[in-house]
């Protein structure tokens, strides 16, 4: 990596102007990616900790010029010192660029951006302000005879993004800071507009999401994350206690077309609601009698109201949007069909056949054997997967595994046991729902193994296991599990749930070879496009990138649609500036938990209410009962409102 | 109960009291501009700024809750400067035409920048032409003066929950706007709560002067909820209609009518005397001698053809108490039940 010249970055300053070779030091704050996009060198980087500068030619007083504009442009005007501030110094910047600087400016801009950055509402004032002082601390000289001089500053060519900590998290990258907001001032139809600008599900992301943003959410480093996942449940629900039919934004594209999308899960969905949006004409084809895909099948009522997610996806219909249910890809209509029916196809089936754990006894499909995804699709479907069992073991450690071990009770099996082979630390499930399945007494095994499924007159009467150690790290960084010699053991159970993991049926590619698949049978699509080898056929959600989260097949959905309207529109796939800025903070990142952020904390998150473990784990009553209005807003007050900019030179 | 200092003085308030609450228990005075008691923290002037031991951010004490120990300082050299800041950004192409401001004499923000002694801005920025046409024939809106502290959009909001106004554009382009003209029913809270000349009643313009008026408490008319308001009052003429925060019912919110409906009082044709028809002609009595005439009446026709003879309509610009005393009266004192109200028709 070439060298970095100057860093002021996280108030670490990293001064290699005057020094070669060996005396170079490093800079260990941030890592400057090289380039932009391909066709374009990172030479400097202007942003929320400070000042990043690689190339020598880059011009600071340009760069400052630049940044502060950015930083008053996406001012919300919602405190004095930002709104009126930035403008003050950005005006001035641009003066001095223009040769016509004086003498006194440095003094009032060295002042302004201080009380800025110390009294500001949210981040943008308290961020912005900073590498404009680093820069006028370490780069006086080159302001001054920049004032001095009163000759016109070359104007660079530059990129700048606003982003957030949970913004940039996001995959679908909603726009959090500006919904919780909305909340916090009681306007909530406008937060659910906010929302819907990208994401059409908020009532079932609100519910399910895996929430990267509160792992990323500024206030942890006070004292908690904002819940933002149930504060954009909050403005879901609160528009359908009020049965107001939603107004969706409509957004003509030049040119229409005609779009198959094949699956109604949340990836489908999400593309068709934004195709349908931008005025094509899509249909959706979706094997079950209803939608939602595996986050309908797999995911029960108590966490998931079918009603809500039902309510979501018609809306789409509503607008427009046609869903063809009981219609199988493969089977019903072939793949070719809609490829020459169509100007595109989006293919987001999910990953719907449960893996196997590859013991003794798994081949002989006992009664009482089922993989965890055929029992809660059972379930979810109002069956009891085995009326005979009683005593169930399920085997595994996800999400999934939970929601199997937490359903069983609700189809009258007392006895719930879950196997693991590492401990809970290890464990993939989300502390919530592991937190409330030892609530409702389901026994786990960590650290245990199944060795062999035991069986009797070809019903299984029970699971034969092995204690584990940990061992020594393995590629994931986690610690290999190893078994203790001699230390088999046999749970009693008539119920073995195998729920280690998910694949994907991918029959209906009928092994054609333009669209490649992966060893793990995934589908083979651009990562920022969605567009598979095949430029007509585009796939998103978990049958592209393997079993993930629902709000990134959400994401992925988003994507194919925008895609596919500008292959309809003839306009070329290339990586956009939002595309390219994704990369770039991978690198720097957004979010340091280790920063001090000098507030005085202590406002205590509120949770929701939950049903009794008792009463709740026999019913498929939703469990966790939404905020009310008061503690919504009182929630969302909470927000830091963390948005900052980068401006990078290339 | 959370105990803290604040300026050395010990204070101790329940939990989630703010630090400027906190302080004016102790008779602390910390600035504040967009601060409204009606309101909840708005934060976006930044006057009450104050520093916490050991925290290196400032923060806004209207906002922040108490936390047990903290060490609150109201002043520093620091706090000053960020005071004046903010008040100079706001003087950045804010008209000074205090002479023919309706709000000269009590804007806050005058008041502010006299203690804070202001006598110069060293900031400029380009003027923008902002758009004028938030105002209803009852509220002019000078958007030059608006120095955006929102307590309008927030009373708007959180007072009436119409929401009809809001923010519109971004940096120091934004300003305050009509989102909904429709639901804006010139109840004047966006008014009331303006701390500059920004939001004025058009009605009251260059009327008189603030300090010259004298301001007489009474009970609004206009229905039974006895809302307690102000008639200002220059030369015996009513020139607007004010209230006071946290008095009466209202606790300085008013409808339309109350705050705006009083030019009938200056009306030539305003009947101020009963009058009694005689000779064919309606003439001017006095009270006692028309109350006197319709009582007789009233037992006459009374003692001809019974109580049921008699009815009574009733209004809703009378209170409860009045209605149900007059309901009384037509029962026990008529004997009819011959009884309704305007509200009903």
């Amino acid at each position: 990596m070439a060298e970095i010249l100057f860093s002021s970055w996280g108030g670490e300053v990293v001064d290699n102007r005057s020094k070669e070779g060996q005396d170079l030091e490093p800079v260990n704050t941030v890592e400057l990616p090289e380039y932009f996009r391909q066709d374009e060198a990172v030479k400097a980087l202007m942003g929320w900790y400070g000042l990043v500068i690689r190339d020598p030619e880059t011009d600071i007083v340009d760069l400052s010029r630049v940044y502060m504009k950015e930083i008053q442009e996406k001012s919300c005007g919602k405190c004095f010192l930002c709104r009126i501030g930035t403008r003050v110094m950005a005006e001035i910047l641009e003066r001095i660029c223009s040769g016509q600087g004086k003498s006194q400016d440095l003094g009032i801009l060295t002042r302004l951006a201080e009380s800025i950055q110390e009294s500001s509402k949210c981040n943008i004032g308290q961020s912005g302000p900073i590498p404009i002082l680093h820069a006028l601390e370490h780069f006086a000289a080159d302001f001054e005879a920049a004032i001095n001089d009163k000759k016109v500053v070359p104007a660079g060519t530059y990129h700048s993004k606003l982003t957030a900590p949970c913004m940039d998290a996001c995959p679908i990258h909603l726009d959090i800071p500006t919904y919780v907001e909305c909340i916090k001032e009681g306007r909530f139809q406008d937060s659910l507009d906010v929302i819907r600008e990208k994401l059409p599900l908020p009532g079932v992301v609100g519910r399910v999401c895996v929430r990267p943003c509160e792992e990323h959410c500024r206030r942890m480093n006070l004292d908690a994350p904002i819940s933002i996942k149930f504060l954009k449940r909050f403005v879901a629900d609160y528009e359908l206690s009020k049965g107001k039919e939603p107004k969706f934004a409509i957004k003509p594209s030049a040119k229409t077309g005609k779009v198959a999308v094949v699956g109604a899960g949340p990836g489908g969905a999400t593309c068709a609601y934004h195709l349908t949006r931008m005025g094509h004409e899509v249909t959706v084809y979706e094997r079950f009698d209803e939608p939602g895909g595996m986050s309908a099948m797999g995911i029960p009522d108590y966490r998931l109201p079918r009603t809500i997610l039902r309510e979501e996806v018609d809306r789409i219909e509503r607008m427009g949007a046609t869903f063809n249910y009981e219609s199988s890809v493969g089977k019903d209509v072939k793949l070719s069909q809609l490829e020459a029916d169509n100007d595109a196809v989006f293919i987001a089936i999910g990953s719907q056949l449960g893996t196997t754990m590859g013991v003794e006894g798994e081949e002989e499909n006992y009664d009482g054997y089922i993989s965890g995804v055929q029992y809660l699709l059972d379930i979810n479907q109002g069956r009891d997967p085995y009326p005979a069992g009683k005593k169930v073991v399920v085997v595994g450690g996800g999400n999934v595994a939970i929601d199997c071990v937490r359903c069983s009770f609700r189809v009258d099996k007392p006895d719930v046991n879950l196997v693991y082979r590492r401990t809970k630390n290890e464990m993939p499930a989300d502390d919530v729902e592991i937190h409330d399945a030892e609530e409702e007494k389901v026994n786990f095994h960590y650290l245990t193994h199944p060795v062999k499924i035991l069986a009797e007159a070809g019903k299984v009467v029970g699971l034969r296991c092995v204690r584990m150690e940990l061992g020594e790290p393995d590629e994931s960084g986690r610690r290999r599990p190893v078994p203790v010699e001699g230390s088999e053991f046999v749970i009693d159970c008539d119920i073995v749930v195998p729920a280690i993991g998910q694949t994907q049926d991918l029959s209906l590619l009928e092994g054609r070879e333009d669209v490649k698949t992966t060893r793990w049978k995934t589908i083979v699509a651009d990562e920022k496009t969605k567009q598979t080898d095949q430029p007509k056929i585009f796939s998103a959600g978990d049958c592209e990138t393997g079993p993930g989260a629902l709000i990134t097949a959400c994401a992925g959905g988003r994507t194919a649609a925008y895609s596919i309207d500008k292959m309809i529109n003839g306009e070329s796939l290339e990586y956009t500036e939002d595309d390219n800025f994704d990369t770039f903070f991978k690198k720097v990142k957004v979010f340091d938990q280790a920063e001090d952020l000098g507030f005085l904390g202590g406002r205590e998150r509120k949770e929701l209410e939950m049903l009794d473990p008792d009463t709740r784990k026999f019913t498929n009553d939703e469990v966790e009962q939404g905020y009310s209005i008061q503690e919504a807003m009182i929630e969302a007050d909470r927000c830091l409102r963390c948005y900052r900019v980068a401006t990078v030179k290339v | 109960m959370v105990t803290l200092t604040i300026d050395g003085k010990e204070v101790t308030v329940p939990q989630g009291t703010t630090i400027l609450e906190a302080a004016k228990g102790v008779d602390i005075k910390i600035p504040t501009l967009c601060y409204h008691e009606r309101l909840n923290p708005i934060g976006s002037c930044r006057m009450c700024v104050v520093e916490i031991e050991g925290f290196t951010h400032p923060m806004a004490a209207c906002t922040t809750p108490v936390e047990d120990g903290i060490e609150v300082t109201t002043n520093s050299e620091r706090l000053t400067r960020i005071r004046q800041d903010s008040l100079k950004l706001i003087l950045v192409n804010h008209p000074l035409d205090c002479p023919i401001c309706d709000k000269g004499g009590e804007c806050l923000l005058q008041d502010l920048v006299y203690d804070h002694g202001i006598d110069q801005v060293e900031y400029t920025a380009a003027k923008i032409e902002r758009d004028s046409s938030y105002a209803t024939p009852l509220i002019r809106y000078w958007p030059d003066r608006c120095i955006m502290c929102l307590r309008c959009v927030t009373a708007c909001q959180e007072i009436k929950g119409i929401g009809a106004i809001s923010i519109k554009g971004d940096g120091y382009g934004a300003q305050v706007v009509v989102v909904d003209q429709d639901k804006c029913q010139s109840c004047g809270e966006c008014l009331q709560v303006c701390p500059t000349g920004a939001l004025t009643a058009d009605l009251s313009r260059y009327k008189g002067r603030t300090w010259l008026l004298e301001r007489v408490p009474t009970t609004c008319t206009y229905c039974g909820c006895g809302c307690q308001l102000e008639l200002n009052v220059q030369n015996d003429r009513v020139i607007a209609v004010t209230t006071q925060d946290g008095v009466g019912v209202n606790q300085g919110s008013l409808c339309v009518k109350g705050r705006f409906g009083y030019e009938f009082i200056n009306s030539d044709e305003r009947l101020t005397t009963p009058l009694i028809r005689k000779n064919g002609e309606l003439q001017e009595a006095g009270w006692d001698e028309a109350l006197s005439l319709v009582a007789e009446k009233f037992s006459a026709i009374k003692a001809e053809f019974g109580g049921g003879a008699i009815g009574g309509l009733t209004s809703a610009r009378c209170t409860n108490e009045d209605n149900y005393l007059f309901q009384k009266f037509m029962r026990a004192a008529v004997g009819t039940n011959n009884v309704d109200h305007c509200a009903r028709l």
